[in-house]
């Protein structure tokens, strides 16, 4: 079912008034420099100064870099946004310190603070630019350290910041916590679903996120649809249903952990073999790598993506689903479910399942452009032209399939496209590959 | 002591000295900086991500093609033309059998000398000039990229202007630049002649893991 | 714009001297004094002389002891070419700056916005054939000249592995002059395209004389003289120096002396006009070198000198689409900026 747009504008109206929302971060300049250099300090090893180390400044991150290849703008060039972070290994870290001193100029506050709009605004660390590289330099993975950097020394964005900070504080994200979930829940049961919450042993813990439960209502209707469907013994938690991780997006670390860590005791907690990660892209890399790492051990359950969730239930013969009308769409692959974590072929098993024709765009799986409003970009109102710019390029990509719709498995990327559509009055489809599935099994609700 | 003397003596043994002992320095303080242990759960091994992201990254990434020709054609023809003028030159065979290995093996004929030569001087030249006329090149060029692009070229141009080795004078000013380059590449970026590497082994084995094909 | 013109009167003026110059007839001797080793020197040079002579050599020419064409070369190289290219090569020059002193530098106001000219495939083509051009022009004249030129001020010692140098740098860089020069023509061809204003440009000397600035597209008349001079004199410089460079495969003899007065011939008249080419991008008219190094032109530069390119930029809506595309640049900075700040 197609999104609400009138809801969809008042959501985004909502996201302009967050700037005002967000706590001040003052603190004096010499601080925010020092808190900078600690979380590069921290985060240098030899993978990342392999990276800095190799690089040879041929300009070739900036050609895949969709704010770059829009907007013609040098300064949007991927290394370019490391600088502060270059600078710093090669000063205080690298193999020749001592003589770098000499003639390398050292990170000041001005610095942070110019940084900002590159590593915030103009890079949704879609990881494109890591791709293209002929030395193989991971720049994405640098972005989000500069963001921890940024982070520590205060200079968030505000729209994005407030976020952060409501989570970090209340555990809430726009507001939205336990009581809401079982608001949304509650409505499902009054449809005639059954919806198990907190139940303490349950081998599936399900994740949920914010804009499932405001806006994209439709994506947690079908996920209870297929869970039960399935027979699958699962839970969604009221205390940890929360699957956006705004420290991540913002690259403030304690909040990131202890989100995860939320999931991940609760999970312990009943004994869950698999915890699914809802349609959020950067929901799955915290989990699913991130996670361990700040919990500082493996972790004693698998993390899955809705779609790869459903692309294995579909590939195993598990799941069967009725196939509608053959009809060509494109599938949009979110880069932090994609490029970064590398799942390509079970979102498409579940568009064949579903009797579609999936065409590919000019460029796709591993070199898939990036939807241009992912990384929290959405929740900042100084990077609505770059948004729109990622968009315009999106479009061509898509209209070149031919396909009249475009399915992807990524809340925030549907934002962005939605914003899109509703700028440019966008002809084209813009699905969920779980909506889809939902509508194509059948429940209480009826196959919608 | 001459000029000569020098050149062809202790400078030689300086160049060198630093040269070896900075790009080991270089490596060992990159790989002492120590790595992160990963404890997520692997999708798939890190050594094939590593192997594929070495051999991999040689070619261009899907569709990047058209939008780097010039990196491609340019970056090739150098590459390659210096490849074969450092290792496979008559003159460079000659010199390492003579004063660094002892052994020798087949050089170049004369005429794939020359077309490599013509190679790696139209590619030098295109992408140093993409370097100062791309806008994105001139932002993020240092003094240093410049210099190393600068040396390059002098070393190539004063190895063939004695290309008749009937000169003296002109073998020496080759040697002495490529002195210059020698003591200069640990401390610039030359360096990723050997640290390119280590980084798409890293990029490699990270995505790797992860079960994405760099 | 005139000193296309200028260039063009200076050149013509100069050769018809060059061509006078070879019509004077040598001073004659009446009485024949027959020398001794005449007829040793008859059989070296092998006159009148019923049989080739034979030889184990295998090689062009290899059985004649002394080539008199050659002789005949060498002589009208070192007496007369050497010596008009010398004229003018200096004249240039001079005639360059005293048009400057005279006329000054074509001013320029800008108007802050910005049309695309070149883009970065059609510079590092032009700085390429630049760069190369250069190097071999310097090497080429240091060939040419330095017999009189270096040798007496540093002497032969010196000179010789200059020459050298020159010589094999020369020779290497060669083959590189005829890829830059196909690939600028490839891409520059279609712009240069001669008009009937080119015509009408060239005879009013660029403005020189009319006053007005003369209509143009892209390029003008100047320029496209420039282009063609550059495409037919640049295309007998390769082949005659590709000859030159492998002179074993070369047919005959003759062919090879033809070939060094093309190539002489053609990179002075090249090098020549190369001043003039510097001069009206550089220090002659404002605002011109900035194409050739960021991409970008002056909208009021474009009315100024390419009125028709300027017309078809606005009728095609690119001179507003650039602007507004730099405007958000702008405006994109400093909202970041301060936004950054909140």
């Amino acid at each position: 079912m197609p999104v609400d747009m009138n809801l969809f504008r008042g959501f985004v109206e909502q996201i302009r008034q967050l700037p005002a929302m967000a706590q001040p971060t003052d603190m004096p300049d010499p601080d925010r420099v020092r808190a900078a250099k600690a979380v590069f300090a921290d985060k240098l090893d030899a993978r990342l100064a392999s990276h800095l180390d190799a690089c040879v400044h041929c300009g070739v991150c900036a050609e895949a870099c969709h704010y770059y290849v829009q907007s013609g703008d040098p300064r949007y060039t991927p290394i370019h946004k490391l600088e502060p972070l270059m600078r710093y290994w090669r000063r205080e870290k690298g193999p020749f310190a001592w003589l770098q001193r000499l003639i390398t100029r050292d990170i000041s506050e001005q610095d942070l603070e110019d940084w900002q709009p590159l590593v915030y605004d103009s890079c949704t660390e879609c990881g494109r630019c890591s791709f293209a590289c002929p030395q193989g330099v991971d720049i994405a993975s640098m972005v989000g350290v500069m963001r921890q950097a940024l982070a520590k020394a205060g200079l968030i964005p505000a729209g994005l910041r407030a976020v952060e900070q409501e989570q970090g504080s209340r555990g809430t994200v726009f507001g939205v916590g336990g009581e809401q979930l079982m608001e949304a829940v509650e409505a499902l049961r009054a449809r005639g679903y059954e919806v198990p919450v907190d139940k303490e042993q349950a081998e599936v813990l399900v994740l949920s996120s914010t804009l499932d439960i405001l806006l994209f209502t439709d994506a947690l209707e079908s996920t209870v649809k297929v869970m039960n469907h399935l027979g699958v013994d699962w839970s969604i938690h009221t205390c940890a249903f929360e699957g956006a991780n705004f420290g991540m997006l913002s690259g403030y670390e304690e909040v990131q952990k202890a989100a995860s860590e939320r999931i991940i005791r609760e999970a312990i907690g009943c004994g869950a073999r698999v915890v699914i990660i809802p349609e959020c892209g950067h929901a799955y890399p915290a989990m699913r790598w991130d996670a361990a790492n700040e919990h500082g051990e493996p972790l004693p359950f698998d993390v899955m993506a809705i779609s790869e969730f459903l692309g294995r239930e579909v590939m195993a013969g598990r799941l069967k689903l009725k196939s509608g009308q053959r009809r060509p769409v494109t599938y949009h692959d979110p880069c932090k479910i994609g490029r970064h974590g590398g799942i390509f072929d079970e979102p498409r098993a579940v568009l064949e399942a579903l009797g579609l024709e999936v065409r590919e765009m000019p460029v796709h799986h591993e070199m898939n452009y990036c939807c241009g409003g992912g990384a929290g970009l959405f929740l900042i109102d100084s990077a609505k032209k770059n948004r729109d710019l990622g968009f315009d390029l999106k479009r061509e990509q898509v209209e070149a399939t031919g396909a009249s719709s475009l399915v992807t498995a990524c809340g925030s990327c549907r934002l962005n496209f939605l914003a899109g559509a509703d700028r440019v009055h966008w002809d084209r489809g813009i699905e969920s590959l779980v909506e889809l599935v939902g509508e194509a099994i059948d429940g209480p609700g009826g196959a919608s | 002591m001459t000029v000569a003397e020098l050149v062809d003596g202790p400078l030689w043994t300086v160049a060198l000295t630093v040269f070896v002992a900075g790009v080991a320095w270089r490596l060992l303080v990159l790989i002492a900086t120590g790595w992160k242990r990963d404890l997520s759960h692997p999708r798939s091994g890190s050594l094939g991500g590593a192997i594929r992201g070495v051999v991999g990254r040689f070619l261009p990434s899907q569709g990047m093609a058209g939008r780097l020709r010039l990196h491609l054609v340019a970056g090739y023809l150098f590459h390659l033309g210096l490849f074969a003028l450092l290792f496979f030159a008559a003159p460079h065979v000659d010199f390492y059998r003579d004063r660094l290995f002892g052994f020798d093996w087949t050089p170049l004929p004369h005429w794939a000398f020359i077309l490599a030569a013509e190679a790696a001087f139209l590619g030098l030249l295109m992408l140093w000039l993409n370097r100062v006329l791309n806008p994105v090149t001139r932002l993020i060029s240092e003094s240093g990229d410049h210099a190393a692009s600068v040396l390059t070229f002098l070393v190539m141009l004063t190895g063939c202007l004695a290309l008749a080795r009937s000169h003296e004078t002109l073998r020496l000013l080759h040697f002495f630049v490529v002195e210059l380059f020698m003591i200069y590449f640990p401390f610039s970026r030359l360096m990723h002649s050997f640290t390119f590497l280590l980084s798409r082994a890293a990029q490699g084995a990270h995505y790797g893991r992860r079960g994405v094909r760099v | 714009m005139n000193a296309y013109g200028l260039l063009w009167g200076l050149l013509l003026a100069l050769l018809s001297t060059a061509a006078q110059a070879q019509n004077d007839t040598p001073p004659q001797s009446g009485i024949w004094i027959p020398n001794p080793g005449a007829d040793l020197w008859k059989a070296v040079r092998q006159r009148g002389q019923p049989e080739p002579s034979t030889t184990q050599v295998q090689g062009l020419d290899s059985n004649q002891l002394i080539n008199v064409a050659g002789e005949k070369f060498r002589d009208w190289r070192r007496e007369r070419f050497i010596r008009y290219a010398a004229y003018l090569l200096a004249g240039v020059p001079v005639v360059i700056l005293l048009f400057h002193m005279l006329h000054g530098a074509m001013k320029l106001e800008p108007s802050g916005r910005k049309l695309l000219r070149f883009d970065l495939y059609d510079r590092v083509a032009h700085w390429l054939l630049a760069t190369v051009f250069l190097f071999l022009a310097f090497t080429g004249l240091l060939l040419l000249f330095g017999r009189f030129v270096i040798v007496p001020w540093l002497g032969l010692d010196a000179f010789s592995p200059i020459a050298s140098a020159s010589k094999e740098g020369h020779n290497l860089f060669g083959p590189l002059f005829l890829v830059a020069l196909l690939w600028v023509f490839l891409r520059f061809v279609a712009r240069n395209l001669p008009a009937w204003r080119d015509i009408v440009w060239l005879l009013k000397g660029g403005g020189a004389f009319g006053g007005k600035h003369p209509s143009a597209g892209f390029f003008n008349g100047g320029e496209k003289l420039w282009f063609w001079s550059l495409a037919v004199f640049g295309l007998l410089l390769s082949l005659s120096g590709l000859l030159l460079d492998f002179p074993s495969y070369a047919p005959s003899r003759e062919l090879l002396v033809l070939a060094l007065v093309v190539h002489g011939a053609a990179a002075v008249i090249l090098v020549a006009f190369s001043f003039g080419h510097i001069y009206m991008g550089t220090a002659g008219v404002e605002g011109t070198l900035e194409g050739m190094r960021d991409g970008t032109v002056d909208a009021n530069w474009a009315r100024q000198h390419h009125d028709q390119w300027y017309a078809e930029m606005v009728r095609e809506g690119r001179l507003e689409a650039l602007s507004e595309a730099q405007e958000n640049r702008a405006e994109t900075t400093t909202g970041q900026l301060e936004e950054g700040r909140t």
